[in-house]
Order: structure tokens, then sequence, then C-alpha cells
């Protein structure tokens, strides 16, 4: 192999692009100050600080907990919208104008709406998370629904094949790549609005440890934990996702 | 069984006439072939055949058993269509073995009828491949094999051989006339090619250019010399072009 494919390999243009910005946020934290742009040490400084103390874990594993249950309601309705989807064309279309309306409500309204419902509790996050991720995941298995190769169920139909045997070895494979994608989007979607949500009236998580370091002026820990919903967003991408997306093209 | 199948008076309009009327009937074991101008509506007429499209005129009669309207017949139509229709995530054998579920066979005898079919279609030893990992001509005799496995009591056959190389049709044509002669079943085989026809059919029928009508009933039965009525056949479908291009450069 060339030196040049193994470059791109170690993603090595990559690395480069970062020394560079780590040594212009290096002098613009000398010139601004500690408050305004902590530098790349005080930032490495704390990430080892949380990691050795553990808060990175309590923090993230709050955050993941409400994500998990926000989110994984979020696909189990998307789910059950993509059966009501493949079983009427009636349903189809109402699911699709609800979709849109969804798709068009700001994520702040949610957050104020849960606050009102749930107060300052896990379930305003959880519910927020819900909410916006549900029409990501639901309009990616619908559009799979609608996609089904209609010259294969014409073959299910020669053949005989019941509705539940459509289902499974027809609909079901077909949308698995649809289900998949949504999913990847949505998760990355849900970690970014439930830190948000996090804001508002719980004690623990990502968004909510943010928020304190800016109110106690330690602008690095900002940092820190943004530094943390990045790693936790590649690791899933490439750990879950792309495996599960490896594993289903193997047919291909 | 193979069983007889009986077209009487079928016509099929799509806001304009596309099949007029159309009756003919096919013996059992009979090996069928529906010869036609570009767009004369053959596809159509073997899609009422099957029972995927109801005929706008007449009706269709399975070893007795009307085809078209809500009941379901008794009888079992396997389908090869131009494209393969195999699905890309099973594999070979797994494609085969899923149009015998319905039927009510045990998974044993599920995989054990496939491979006999694969094996009967050339597959033998291509069983766990995926579609996508074999050659067009070897997806499209998975497609017939599938389609026999069912033993069914009509076989259809659309242009099954359209996406092939001139060499793998002959090949394919051989395999199918050999099929024929093994299982005995009654085919259908819809083509627009002359030589494919003549070469494989034992009963010629030629469509007229749209609206669809039967323009000859032709036994190909060795009587007349094949390079003649391969001159016949192009010589009536050259006319029946001719009176579609004709007519619609009138209108």
């Amino acid at each position: 192999m060339s030196a040049r494919h193994w470059a791109t390999r170690l993603h090595l243009p990559t690395l480069g692009a970062v020394a560079l910005i780590l040594a212009v946020w290096a002098a613009l934290s000398w010139r601004y100050g500690a408050y305004v742009l902590p530098s790349p040490l005080a930032v490495a400084r704390g990430f080892a600080d949380i990691v050795v103390s553990g808060e990175i874990w309590r923090h993230t594993a709050a955050s993941l907990g409400r994500i998990l249950v926000g989110f994984g309601g979020a696909v189990a309705a998307a789910l059950l919208a993509g059966l009501a989807a493949f079983l009427s064309r009636t349903a189809r279309g109402v699911i699709h104008d609800f979709l849109v309306i969804l798709n068009s409500t700001s994520v702040f309204v949610w957050i104020v709406i849960s606050i009102i419902w749930f107060g300052l509790s896990n379930w305003a996050p959880i519910f927020t998370t819900f909410m916006i991720t549900l029409p990501v995941v639901a309009s990616n298995i619908v559009e799979g629904v609608h996609n089904v190769d209609r010259r294969l169920l014409e073959m299910g139909d020669v053949y005989r094949l019941s509705g539940r045997q459509k289902f499974t070895s027809i609909v079901v494979p077909s949308t698995l790549p649809y289900l998949v994608a949504g999913m990847k989007v949505g998760f990355g979607l849900a970690l970014k609005v439930s830190v948000v949500a996090e804001i508002f009236g719980v004690t623990s998580g990502i968004g909510y440890v943010m928020n304190y370091s800016r109110e106690i002026l330690a602008t690095q820990m900002v940092f820190v934990w943004a530094l943390v919903m990045i790693l936790v967003m590649t690791a899933t991408d490439t750990l879950v996702f792309d495996a599960v997306s490896r594993r289903l093209d193997r047919w291909r | 069984m193979a069983v007889r199948l009986q077209v009487a008076g079928v016509g099929k309009d799509f806001l304009i006439p596309v099949i007029d009327s159309v009756s003919f009937a096919v013996e059992a074991g009979e090996f069928v072939c529906v010869l036609g101008p570009n767009g004369c509506g053959k596809t159509t007429l073997l899609r009422i055949v099957g029972g995927l499209e109801p005929p706008t005129r007449g009706h269709v009669l399975l070893g007795g058993e009307p085809v078209s309207g809500s009941g379901r017949h008794t009888k079992k139509v396997g389908v090869v269509f131009q494209e393969d229709r195999l699905l890309p995530w099973l594999t070979l054998r797994q494609n085969v073995a899923l149009v015998l579920e319905p039927l009510g066979v045990d998974a044993r005898a599920r995989r054990a009828t496939a491979d006999r079919y694969l094996r009967l279609a050339g597959l033998a030893g291509f069983e766990d491949y995926h579609p996508a990992r074999v050659s067009g001509g070897m997806r499209q005799r998975a497609a017939i094999a599938r389609a026999l496995a069912i033993e069914p009591d009509l076989l259809l056959m659309d242009e099954p051989f359209g996406a092939l190389d001139a060499q793998n049709r002959r090949i394919m044509q051989a395999e199918v006339r050999r099929i024929w002669r093994e299982t005995g079943r009654t085919i259908l085989f819809v083509t627009h090619a002359i030589d494919e026809a003549v070469a494989i059919g034992t009963t010629l029928i030629m469509l007229s250019a749209r609206p669809a009508r039967i323009r000859a009933e032709i036994r190909n039965d060795g009587r007349v010399e094949r390079g003649k009525l391969i001159d016949d056949l192009n010589t009536l479908i050259m006319e029946e072009v001719e009176r579609q291009q004709g007519t619609s450069s009138m209108s």
C-alpha cells in the first residue's frame, strides 16, 4: 500500500488539522484568558480529573439512562407506526401528516411543555427526547415500508404467502436498513436534545453538569463535558450502528 | 398435475383497449408460446391468466376453475417474471424453500425439495449463495427452480430470458425445454423473439398489434420446416408492426 493510503487510514490529515487548531486555540486562550477560552492543557487536565474521580461515568450514565428510555420509547412507537403503515394505506397517510407536524416543532416547545407537565424531574428530558426523536425514526421506517419493492410483494401473492409471511420475509428485511439509518440519526439527536433538556430541573447528566460548570465559572469543564459528548457519539456510531449496518449488508 | 388452461374472450382496457378479445386453450402438458410485437399486451395477457390482473371482459379457466374474481382457485401457478424477483437477503435455497411454506411442507422437506429443483436448474453447489453473488442467468434459473418447486399446475413465463445475452438465452431455452420434458408441466411462455418461440414451443400463438387479437395459431410439430416457419412468422409480425405504426401516425 502506498504511503498516501496509510496516511488516510490513520486520519493523518485530520490529525494535522487538529494540531493546527490546538495551536490556534492555545494562542487565543493566552490572549483572551481562561474564563473565555481555557487552554487545551486545562481541558485535558479537567478530563483526567473526572475520569479519576469517576464523575464522568455518573453523569454520562445519567444522560444515557434518560436517552435510553426516551429514545427507546420513540423507537418502539415508530415501529408501531411502521406496522400500521404496512397494514393500512389510510394509516400511512395520517401518520405521514402527523410526522410533518412533529418534525416542524422546535425542541424548545417540548422542553417548556414537559416542564409544565412533569415538573423538574427525569421525565422532562425523557419526554423531550421522545417527542424529538419519534418523527425522525418513524419517518424513516414509514418511508422504508413505503419503498418495499412491490414486485417482490406481487411475487409473494403469486406463491400465496400469508400476510405474516410477507411481513417477516419481505417487508421487515427491506425496511431494516431504513430503521438502522433512522436510529443512527435519532440517537445523535437524542444525545443533543436530552442534554439541552437537562439544563432544567435535574441534578445529574452531561447537560446539568455543563450548565453547573458555567455557573461556577469553570469554563474548562464546559469544554471537558462537550468532549465527553463527542466521545459518546463517536463510540456509539462506530461500535453500534456501523457494526449493525455492516451486518445487514452481508448479503450484498 | 398439469391442467388445461382455457382463455375465453379475454379483453382488457387501460383507458384504451389493450387486449381486444383473445380465446385459446392450452391442453394439459402443452408448451404454448405467445408471440407478438412489442407493446401488444402479451404481458397483460399473462398477468390476467396468472390472476394478477382482472380482465375487463371474458374469463380464464384453470382446470375448470375460474382464475379471476375474488374466489381463489385451488390450482398452483408458478410465475417466472422478466426480472428474477428473488429476495436478495435470502440464499438461493431459502428463496426456493420460502414458496413451499404456504403449501404446508415441513422445514426438512422444504430444504430437500429446494435443493432438488436447484439441481434441476443447474445450480447444484450454489444453494448457499445470495442472489447478488451469482450471475443474472443463474438468478433467472433460481427463479425457474422456485416456480417449479411448488410443482405448479400451470407455469407462466414472461420473457424470462429478456435480460440475458444471446449465448445464455440459447442455453436457458434448451434447459427449459428439457425441464418441460422431464416434468410435463403446462407452460405458457410469452416472448417477442420468434426464434425463441419456434425453438421451444409446441404451439405458437401470434397476437396482433394493440388491441390484441389472435393473428395466427400454429402447431409447431415439425411438419412445417423451421426456417420457413420463422420466415412466415417474421412476415406476420412485420405486418403487425407496420399496421400499428400506420394507425398511430394517423391518430
